[in-house]
C-alpha cells in the first residue's frame, strides 16, 4: 500500500540523514514525529493569530480570539486517527512533519527551512508539490488575512490612506530566494540518492519505482480510498485514460482555490491537502490526521460551519464501520468487496462535505467582515 | 441514503431557493414526529411480516447436484457399523477408567479400513475474559502454566486419502463422543459415522480427503472441536520446559500399547493433517425420544450469529426429506406455538392475503395461520440464537476457521429391535453418504448462496435484504429526530439572542453567538463521550471480578454494580458534570444530549447491525422508543396535557424495562416464570457471553447500558 511506498522512499531518506541501521520499527521516531509536529503546528497556530489579531485590529474589528494554535495541536495529536497512524507504525506521520516544516517555515518566514519542507515533502509523497502556491502567496503576501479589498474600503470610509495600515503588496523577493532554495535542496536530494542507489539502478530506477509506483496506482490491495475499487473493476484498455482523469482532477481544483482564496495561504494549503488525502493514490487516516489538525487553526473563521454535527458523526460513524466491513470480508468471509468499498465512498463523500462546506463557511466569513465594515444588516449574508 | 438524508436535514436555514432534495429534508425535519411513528410502527410490523415474506430455499450452487447418484451404502457397511456399536456398547469396553479402551477399539476399526488414524490429545481450556475476540481471528491459544494429568481428553481421527485428488482439500465428519459414560446414542452416531467411513474406502469418486474425528466430550463437545481444530489452522510450537499431556504416563501407556497390538505403519504419534476444509458436518444421536418419526434437527448458529452458507443447509434438507424421508426440524421457541395474539395476528395476515388475492389473482403471499405462527416461533427462535451470539453446538468452531459447518441430530422413533437399528444405521448413513458427495463435488468453497440470513421453516429462508427493511425502517426515525432536535436547539438560542440584543451591541453579541452557535453540540458530545468511556469501564470491570476466587455470582453481580456506580460517580466529578455548567448558558441543553445521544446509538446500531444483525434488531426494539421518548420529566409535568402525561408513562416504563439487567429477567421471567429468578443469573448469563466471544455483551456494555443512561439523565434533567 502507500506504507510500502513511502518505505521505500525512508529508506533512501534514512539512508542519507540518519545511520542506514537504524530501524523504523524499534525506535521511537515515527511518535517523536508526531511530537514535533504538533509543536509546530502550535507555533504556526500563534503565527497565524498574530498575525491575523493585527490585520483585524488595523480594520477596527475587535475581536476576542481565545483560541490559538493550540487547539490546532491539541487536536493533531488527540485525534485518534493520529494515534492509530503512530501505533500502527505507519510512515504517514514523517510524511506530515514534512508538510508541516515547509508551511512552518513559510509561516516564520525560514526561507531555506520552508524550501527543505517542501521538497522533503515532495519526495516523499509526489502529492504535496501542490502546496508550492500556498507556500509562495505566504512568503510573497504574508499569511492568512482578510481580503485586501476591505482594507481599501475601510480606508476610502475613513478617507485617510495609511499606508502602513494597509497589508504589504505581493513581493517577488522572497519567492525568488525560496526557488533557489528549493533548487538548491532537490539538487542535493538527489545527488545524495544518486549517490546511494547507483548499484540499484540509479535514480531513473527511482523515479519508476517510487513516483511511478504512485502515479499508476499499480497496487490494488484495498485502502480507504476509493481508487482500488475503481482500478480493479476498470477495463485495461481504458486504465491509462482513467488514470490521467484521476490525476488531472487534482490540477484542475488548483487554479479556482487558489483564485478565490489567495488571501488565505494557510487555508488554501489545507484545502489542498484535504484535496490531496481524498484524490490521492493511496490515502491513509494518517492524512486524514494531518488536514483534520490543520483545521484547528481556523476555529474561529470556521465557527459558522454548517454541518459540524454530521460530519463528526460521520467520521466516528466510518471510522468504526470501515474496520468491521474490513473483517467481514477478509476473516469472516460473509461479507464482499462492496461491503468495504461503501464505508470507503461514504468517507470520501464526508470529506467532500467537509471541504466545500470548509471553503463556503471560510467565504461566508469574509462576506461578514465586509458587512461589519460597510455597516450592511448581517441577513444580507449570501 | 441515510447520510445524505441527514445532511440535508440538518441545513437549517431555509434559502429563497432551496433544492428538491432540501426540502424534502426540512419537510421530514419539521414532520419528524409523524415520521418516526409512521416508520417505527412499519418497522415492527416489517418484522412481524417477515414470516409471510419468507421464501422457499433453493441450491444455488450447480455443482452440489445433491442425490443426483444412487446411494451406494449397502447393508454389508451397515452391518460393519453394527459391528462397532456393539463393541462399544459391550461393557468390557468400559472398564479402562480413561475410556482409553474404546478409542483403542475405534483406532482399530480405522485401521482396518486402510485409514490413517492419530490421536490428539488435548487439555480443556478454561474460560477466558476476551471480548474482543470475535475481531480477531482465533490464536493459537495462550499454553497454560497448571496442567495436570488428570484432565485430558483425547480425540481419535481417522483421515482416508482420496485416491484421485490432490489432498488439498477435506471434508470433516465429527462425532462427539464421551468415553466414559457414552449413551446409546453416541454409539449409533459412531456407527453410523463408521459405516459411511468403511463406504468411502472403497469408492472411487472421492476427490477431497475424509477426516473423521471421534471428539472426546468429556469436557464438552465444542471444547475438543475447538482444541482440535486449532491445532489443526495453527500449530504451535511450544518450549519443552512446559508440561504437556505427552509426558503424563496415562497417554504414554496408551502409545505403547498400541505400538505392540497394532502393526500398520498408517498410525503414527504426530498430530496429522489434511488439506483444507470445504465444510464439516457434526453427526449426533439423541438417546431418548418422544417423537412418532424419525426427525433430523438441524443446528446452524456459530458464535455471533454467524451461520454457514445456505446451501449447505439446503443440500441436508433436501436429501433427508426427499431421499431419506426423514422429517427435518429446525429450533423453535415453543412457548410462542400456544400464544393466541400470534395466531389471530396470523388470521388476520391470511385473510389480508385472500382479500388481497380476490382483488388480484397474481398477489399470493399469504400463508395459512398455523404456518404463520410455526414460521414466526422458528424466526424467533432463530434470532434469539443469533442475537446471544452463542453457538449452538460444536459446529461453531468451524465457524470461527470460514468452514461452513451444521450439526445434524438425529433423533430416532424409540425401540430396540434390531430390524430397526439397521434401517436408522442405513438411512443415516446414506443421509451423511449424500452430503459429502454432494461437497465432494465442489470446486470452491461455498460461496453461492447466502450468509445472512434468518430461518423461518427448514425451507424457507428471510435474506438479508428482506430483514434489513424492518430493521432500517425502525432506525430511520433516529437521524430525522435527531437532526429535527438540533435545528430546534440552534434556532431558538438564536431567536433568544436576537431578541435580547439592542442594535449597538450588534457586532458584539453576534461575534459571541456565532462562536457557539454551530459548535455548542461540542458541550453536549463531552457528556456523551464521558458515559461512553464509562461503559467501557463497565465492560472491562468483569475481568478483575472474575479473578476473585470463591466468588458466588450474585457477590460478584454485587460488586460490579457497586464499581459501576462508583466510576460514574468518579467519572462524573473528575471530568466536571457538564450538563450542570452548561446549563447556566442554555436553556435547551437537554434537546441537545438528546441529539447526540440519538446519533450515537444510531451509529452503535447500525454497527452492530453488521457485527450481529438480531442482536441490533432487539436492541433497536428497545432503544429506538426510549431514545425518541426522552424528555425531562419535569416539562411533561409542567405541561399537564394528556399528550405530555402519557409521554411521562412511557418513560418511566421504558426507562425500567431498557435497563439491561432487567430487559434479562424480564425475559427470563416470560420464558421460565418468574418464580426462580436469581440475580446471580444474570451475572452468569453474562459471564456466558463473554467466554464465548460474544459481541453481544461489548453492545450491551458499551451502546445499550450507555444509551439508557444517558436517557436517564434526560428524564431527570432539572431545565
Amino acid at each position: 500500500m502507500q506504507d510500502l511506498c513511502t518505505m521505500v522512499h525512508l529508506c533512501y531518506c534514512l539512508f542519507l540523514v540518519l545511520s542506514p541501521l537504524i530501524e523504523l520499527k524499534d525506535s521511537q521516531i515515527i511518535f517523536c514525529t508526531d511530537v514535533v509536529s504538533a509543536m509546530l503546528i502550535r507555533a504556526t497556530g500563534q503565527n497565524l493569530r498574530l498575525a491575523y489579531l493585527r490585520s483585524l485590529e488595523s480594520l477596527d474589528l475587535v475581536k476576542q480570539i481565545e483560541v490559538s494554535g493550540d487547539i490546532a495541536a491539541l487536536i493533531y495529536l488527540c485525534n485518534p486517527f493520529t494515534i492509530v497512524a503512530c501505533v500502527g507504525l505507519s510512515t504517514s506521520p514523517i510524511e506530515n512533519m514534512a508538510v508541516i516544516l515547509c508551511l512552518y517555515g513559510a509561516c516564520s518566514r525560514l526561507i531555506p527551512l520552508a524550501a527543505f519542507g517542501w521538497v522533503i515533502a515532495t519526495h516523499l509523497s509526489l502529492y504535496p508539490a501542490i502546496l508550492i502556491i500556498p507556500v509562495i502567496f505566504l512568503l510573497g503576501c504574508g499569511p492568512d488575512s482578510p481580503p485586501r479589498k476591505l482594507f481599501l474600503q475601510r480606508h476610502q470610509q475613513k478617507e485617510v490612506l495609511n499606508q502602513s495600515k494597509l497589508p504589504p503588496r505581493f513581493s517577488w523577493g522572497p519567492v525568488i530566494h525560496f526557488a533557489f532554495w528549493a533548487f538548491l535542496w532537490s539538487v542535493y536530494v538527489l545527488v545524495l540518492c544518486g549517490i546511494s542507489l547507483k548499484q540499484f539502478g540509479g535514480l531513473w530506477e527511482m523515479f519508476k519505482s517510487t513516483y511511478g509506483f504512485i502515479l499508476t496506482v499499480e497496487d490494488l490491495s484495498p485502502n480507504i480510498g476509493v481508487l482500488w475499487y475503481f482500478f480493479a473493476e476498470v477495463f485495461e484498455f481504458f486504465r491509462n485514460f482513467f488514470l490521467i482523469v484521476f490525476h488531472v482532477n487534482i490540477l484542475f481544483m488548483i487554479l479556482p482555490l487558489a483564485i478565490r482564496l489567495r488571501h488565505r495561504p494557510c487555508y488554501l494549503a489545507f484545502v489542498y491537502v484535504a484535496i490531496c488525502s481524498m484524490l490521492k493514490s493511496y490515502p491513509s487516516v494518517g492524512d486524514s490526521a494531518l488536514y483534520l489538525g490543520l483545521l484547528g487553526w481556523f476555529v474561529n473563521e470556521l465557527a459558522d460551519m454548517q454541518f459540524s454535527l454530521f460530519l463528526f458523526c460521520g467520521y466516528v460513524g466510518v471510522s468504526l464501520l470501515s474496520p468491521v466491513m474490513h473483517n467481514l470480508w477478509i476473516w469472516r468471509g460473509t461479507g464482499n468487496a462492496n461491503f468495504y468499498f461503501a464505508t470507503a465512498m461514504v468517507y470520501a463523500c464526508l470529506q467532500i462535505v467537509l471541504v466545500v462546506e470548509g471553503v463556503s463557511a471560510m467565504l461566508n466569513h469574509d462576506r461578514k467582515l465586509r458587512n461589519l465594515i460597510t455597516g450592511k444588516p448581517q441577513d444580507a449574508k449570501s | 441514503m441515510a447520510e445524505t438524508k441527514e445532511k440535508s436535514l440538518s441545513d437549517e436555514k431555509p434559502k429563497p431557493r432551496v433544492r428538491p432534495i432540501v426540502r424534502l429534508g426540512i419537510f421530514l425535519i419539521s414532520h419528524s414526529f409523524h415520521v418516526s411513528v409512521v416508520c417505527c410502527t412499519a418497522g415492527v410490523l416489517a418484522l412481524f411480516l417477515l414470516p409471510v415474506l419468507a421464501k422457499n430455499t433453493y441450491i444455488s450452487e450447480n455443482a452440489l447436484m445433491p442425490g443426483s447418484a444412487s446411494p451406494m451404502l449397502s447393508n454389508q457397511h451397515v452391518s460393519d457399523g453394527n459391528r462397532l456399536v456393539k463393541d462399544l456398547t459391550n461393557p468390557n469396553s468400559k472398564s479402562s477408567e480413561t475410556g482409553i479402551e474404546s478409542h483403542k477399539i475405534i483406532a482399530q476399526y480405522m485401521l482396518d479400513l486402510g485409514a490413517e488414524v492419530s490421536f490428539h490429545k488435548f487439555h480443556p481450556q478454561m474460560n477466558q475474559f476476551h471480548p474482543l475476540h470475535f475481531f480477531s481471528s482465533p490464536d493459537s491459544g495462550k499454553i497454560q502454566e497448571n496442567y495436570s494429568c488428570s484432565s485430558y481428553g483425547i480425540n481419535t481421527v481417522g483421515i482416508i486419502r482420496a485416491p484421485h485428488g490432490d489432498g488439498k482439500e477435506a471434508i470433516v465428519l465429527v462425532t462427539p463422543y464421551n468415553a466414559l459414560k457414552s449413551g446409546f446414542g453416541e454409539a449409533l452416531s459412531l456407527g453410523i459415522a463408521y459405516s459411511v467411513f468403511s463406504l468411502l474406502t472403497q469408492v472411487t469418486w472421492l476427490a477431497k480427503d475424509i477426516i473423521w474425528l471421534v471428539a472426546d466430550s468429556q469436557y464438552g463437545e465444542y471444547a475438543a472441536v475447538a482444541a482440535w481444530l486449532r491445532e489443526y489452522q495453527t500449530p504451535k510450537f511450544s518450549s519443552l520446559s512446559t508440561p504437556n499431556a505427552e509426558m503424563c504416563p496415562d497417554v504414554n501407556n496408551l502409545f505403547e500399547l498400541k505400538g505392540h497390538s497394532i502393526s500398520g505403519s498408517k498410525f503414527s504419534n504426530s498430530f496429522r493433517r489434511a488439506g483444507t476444509m470445504a465444510s464439516a458436518l457434526v453427526l449426533k444421536v439423541r438417546d431418548q425420544n418422544e417423537q412418532f418419526e424419525d426427525t433430523i434437527s438441524i443446528y446452524a448458529e456459530a458464535s455471533n450469529g454467524q451461520m454457514p452458507n445456505l446451501d449447505l443447509i439446503n443440500v441436508v434438507n433436501y436429501l433427508a426429506v426427499h431421499r431419506q424421508g426423514l422429517r427435518v426440524n429446525v429450533e423453535k421457541l415453543w412457548s410462542l406455538l400456544n400464544s393466541s395474539w400470534l395466531k389471530s395476528l396470523g388470521e388476520i395476515f391470511e385473510s389480508l392475503a385472500k382479500v388481497a388475492k380476490s382483488l388480484y389473482p397474481k398477489w399470493k403471499f399469504g400463508i395459512p395461520a398455523t404456518e404463520y405462527v410455526e414460521g414466526t416461533a422458528t424466526l424467533a427462535s432463530s434470532l434469539y440464537y443469533q442475537a446471544l451470539g452463542v453457538p449452538t453446538g460444536p459446529h461453531g468452531a468451524f465457524r470461527d476457521y470460514q468452514v461452513d459447518a451444521i450439526t445434524l441430530e438425529i433423533s430416532p422413533k424409540f425401540s430396540l429391535d434390531k430390524v430397526w437399528r439397521n434401517d436408522i444405521l442405513l438411512r443415516g448413513g446414506r443421509l451423511i453418504e449424500g452430503v459429502i458427495r454432494s461437497v465432494n463435488n465442489l470446486l470452491e468453497k461455498f460461496h453461492q448462496s447466502f450468509f445472512l440470513y434468518l430461518l423461518t421453516s427448514p425451507s424457507k429462508f428471510v435474506s438479508v435484504g428482506v430483514y434489513m427493511i424492518a430493521f432500517a425502517l425502525l432506525i430511520a426515525p433516529l437521524p430525522m429526530v435527531a437532526a429535527s432536535l438540533y435545528v430546534d436547539a440552534n434556532s431558538s438560542s438564536n431567536c433568544s439572542k436576537g431578541d435580547s440584543s439592542t442594535p449597538s451591541a450588534i457586532t458584539d453579541t453576534d461575534e459571541h453567538s456565532i462562536a457557539i452557535r454551530s459548535w455548542r453540540w461540542l458541550n453536549s458530545a463531552k457528556l456523551v463521550f464521558i458515559v461512553h468511556l464509562w461503559g467501557a469501564i463497565v465492560s472491562l470491570l468483569p475481568y478483575f471480578i472474575s479473578q476473585i476466587p470463591d466468588c458466588s455470582p450474585t457477590t460478584s453481580f454485587m460488586i460490579w454494580v457497586l464499581l459501576s456506580i462508583l466510576s460514574l460517580l468518579t467519572l462524573n466529578s473528575v471530568l466536571a458534570s457538564p450538563l450542570a455548567c452548561a446549563k447556566a448558558t442554555q436553556e435547551k441543553e437537554w434537546a441537545l444530549v438528546k441529539s447526540v445521544t440519538i446519533s450515537s446509538v444510531f451509529i452503535g446500531l447500525g454497527l452492530m447491525s453488521v457485527i450481529n444483525f438480531a442482536t441490533a434488531e432487539i436492541g433497536a426494539l428497545l432503544m429506538v422508543p426510549m431514545c425518541l421518548l426522552a424528555q425531562p420529566l419535569k416539562l411533561d409535568v409542567r405541561a399537564g396535557t394528556l399528550r405530555s402525561f402519557c409521554r411521562m408513562i412511557c418513560n418511566l416504563v421504558l426507562g425500567h424495562i431498557a435497563f439491561p439487567p432487567a430487559a434479562f429477567f424480564l425475559l427470563k421471567g416470560m420464558l421460565d416464570g418468574f418464580g426462580n429468578a436469581n440475580v446471580g443469573d444474570f451475572w452468569m448469563w453474562v459471564e456466558s457471553l463473554w467466554a464465548w466471544n460474544s459481541a453481544t455483551y461489548l453492545f450491551i456494555g458499551m451502546v445499550q447500558l450507555p444509551c439508557w443512561v444517558l436517557c436517564i439523565s434526560i428524564l431527570f434533567h432539572t431545565c
